[in-house]
């Protein structure tokens, strides 16, 4: 088992409590009965956090670019707090993290700075098999306890929560573009391909992390818009889902059967 | 197994009225993410899971987008309130909805304080820019899947967003892309599509119809009120007749808001070709612009469906009670 690098003295203690056999989670009790029926043991709640500070970046008013510097901040401050999530569930031999939430929060305190968070489940399975992903760590995934029994019923398995993010400057319109639509109704093809390329590059990027991870596919995507602190032109595009592969051959389906609720 | 496709390759064109086509301008990245091994799927995993049950492999998330500019309308818009494009005795474009009021009180000069005439009229300018946004927004997404070699695309969401600071409106359309395991590529090659996925779409499918498109269209109402309709909204002493205004209905606005929803309907019909609208949803909203100025805009958006089989019976329910 790998040593975790950088977490504080109080992780460890936690983790020492938690390696005795008492566990938490954030798992309802729904939750925690479907992991357990799709052979699964919660060991505890990890997590990772930052602080990063994002700094700024000049930006054109007239034109729509990356803001790459931004790029990189947004995704390595999150991919740090992944790790040390990661890390947390490796000191406990854990398999894998299911519900895991990843979360951007500002402070007074620090003008440019933000805290990424990643909090999760840790779990590992009853009967002794490895269940780690392509690159020997747990994986993660943001799949909910009812999702992760359901996908492992399909035959295929979580390998890891996959992002990909673009901060994309849009441009301000000028007075001669302004007043060349004036009173029109008309696609501003500046604007969509803007917006276009910058979803594009965010997913782009969220699959070659899956590609890394040897998945078959990514399943739950979506899709986040937020302008943080840098006004409405600046936005950051993220893109989040949880990358999976097929574990068996043809897995046939139950046919739904059809029910009818007695409740109200 | 579903069946792969609609069986016949009539109109199945871009859903909404006036929809821009859009061969050929999906960003780079695009079709690099589209290239990749992997594939990626906007479903939830029991959407997932009824997917694979159904024997549609998901070959991607596709999306599109489209980015409007709403002008202003010639004497009507917000820059000129107080007047209709109609005003100086000009008509509503041929066809279009326009029903005028006029005072009861005797009144000839036309005032803010007392306005002698009113009008409900449809903007048919506002309407067509949406159809045109969502039309192009929805052919870059089918043209997405087309490129993966989709059949259809399935849970398709689709958001309107007003960027304020930057006063244009974005239509975003997306959904997954699925292969029917085994079927053939649909007729024209041209994916069907639809609000539906799971076990929506399962039983939809088990009832005995196939999704062909998509549809959405949206209408506009604009109500410029006349003097009683004021009154009536204002709900106070009637400055004319000395008393209280008696309860009645608010006949101008009653009838913008029928006229809204008719229009909505009557644009939708007209994509349905002998195809029927499944899972409709129809949205209003009324937004004022001044005083006595408001627009009503009703968005109508369901699932174009057609039969390929008779539908066989379901076997009887199993009753359930929850613990929960």
């Amino acid at each position: 088992m790998t040593q975790p690098q950088d977490l504080p003295k109080e992780a460890g203690h936690r983790l020492e409590e938690l390696e005795h056999g008492l566990f938490t989670s954030d798992l309802s009790v729904n939750e925690f009965l479907l992991i357990k029926e799709a052979g699964f043991h919660p060991l505890g709640f990890v997590m990772g956090s930052s602080i990063y500070h994002t700094g700024i970046q000049a930006r054109r008013w007239s034109k729509s670019q990356e803001l790459t510097k931004l790029t990189e901040a947004m995704y390595n401050a999150r991919e740090l707090a992944m790790t040390r999530m990661e890390e947390e569930a490796d000191q406990l031999g854990a398999d894998g993290v299911v519900g895991v939430r990843l979360d951007v929060n500002y402070y007074e305190w620090g003008r440019d700075a933000a805290e990424f968070i990643a909090v999760g489940t840790a779990v590992k399975a009853e009967d002794g098999t490895s269940h780690r992903n392509k690159l020997g760590k747990p994986f993660t995934s943001d799949l909910s306890g009812q999702d992760f029994w359901t996908i492992m019923q399909t035959g295929y398995v979580p390998q890891g929560l996959v992002m990909g993010t673009c901060v994309f400057h849009i441009a301000h319109r000028g007075i001669g573009q302004t007043l060349g639509t004036v009173g029109q109704n008309v696609e501003l093809p500046n604007f969509t391909q803007a917006l276009y390329e910058a979803r594009e590059l965010a997913m782009t990027r969220m699959q070659d992390e899956a590609n890394t991870l040897g998945a078959t596919g990514i399943v739950g995507v979506r899709l986040e818009e937020k302008s943080h602190q840098w006004g409405s032109h600046t936005i950051e595009f993220l893109s989040l889902g949880t990358a999976v592969t097929k574990s068996a051959g043809d897995v046939t389906l139950p046919k739904p059967i059809t029910v009818i609720s007695l409740d109200n | 197994m579903v069946a792969s496709g609609p069986t016949e390759p009539d109109d199945d064109g871009p859903p909404a009225q006036g929809g821009g086509g859009a061969d050929g301008d999906l960003p780079e990245a695009a079709g690099r993410r589209l290239g990749g091994s992997s594939f990626s799927s906007g479903l939830t995993v029991p959407d997932f899971a009824a997917c694979l049950q159904m024997g549609l492999e998901p070959v991607g998330l596709v999306q599109g987008f489209c980015v409007m500019q709403w002008g202003w309308y010639g004497s009507g818009s917000p820059y000129m309130r107080g007047m209709t494009p109609y005003a100086f005795g000009g008509n509503a474009p041929r066809g279009a909805y326009s029903e005028t009021y006029s005072c009861p009180h005797g009144g000839y000069v036309y005032s803010n304080e007392h306005r002698i005439w009113g009008q409900n009229y449809q903007q048919p300018w506002v309407e067509s820019a949406w159809a045109q946004g969502f039309g192009s927004a929805y052919a870059r997404m089918v043209e997405e899947a087309a490129e993966v070699g989709a059949h259809g695309i399935i849970g398709v969401v689709d958001t309107t967003r007003h960027l304020a600071d930057m006063n244009v409106t974005e239509f975003h359309i997306l959904g997954t892309a699925v292969v029917v395991q085994g079927g053939a590529a649909p007729p024209g090659g041209t994916p069907w599509t639809t609000y539906l996925a799971g076990q929506r779409l399962a039983k939809l499918v088990e009832a005995g119809y196939m999704p062909v498109s998509v549809v959405a269209a949206l209408s506009s109402v604009r109500v410029w009120a006349y003097c009683v309709t004021e009154m009536l909204m204002e709900g106070t002493l009637s400055r004319f007749g000395g008393g209280y205004l008696p309860v009645s209905e608010v006949e101008q606005l009653s009838r913008a808001h029928i006229a809204a929803r008719s229009l909505a309907r009557e644009h939708v019909r007209s994509q349905l070709g002998n195809d029927t609208l499944q899972g409709a949803s129809i949205v209003a909203n009324t937004q004022s612009l001044a005083q006595g100025d408001e627009v009503i805009e009703c968005a109508l958006r369901g699932t174009r469906v057609r039969r390929f089989k008779d539908f066989d019976p379901l076997p009887a329910p199993r009753p359930t009670v929850r613990l929960t």
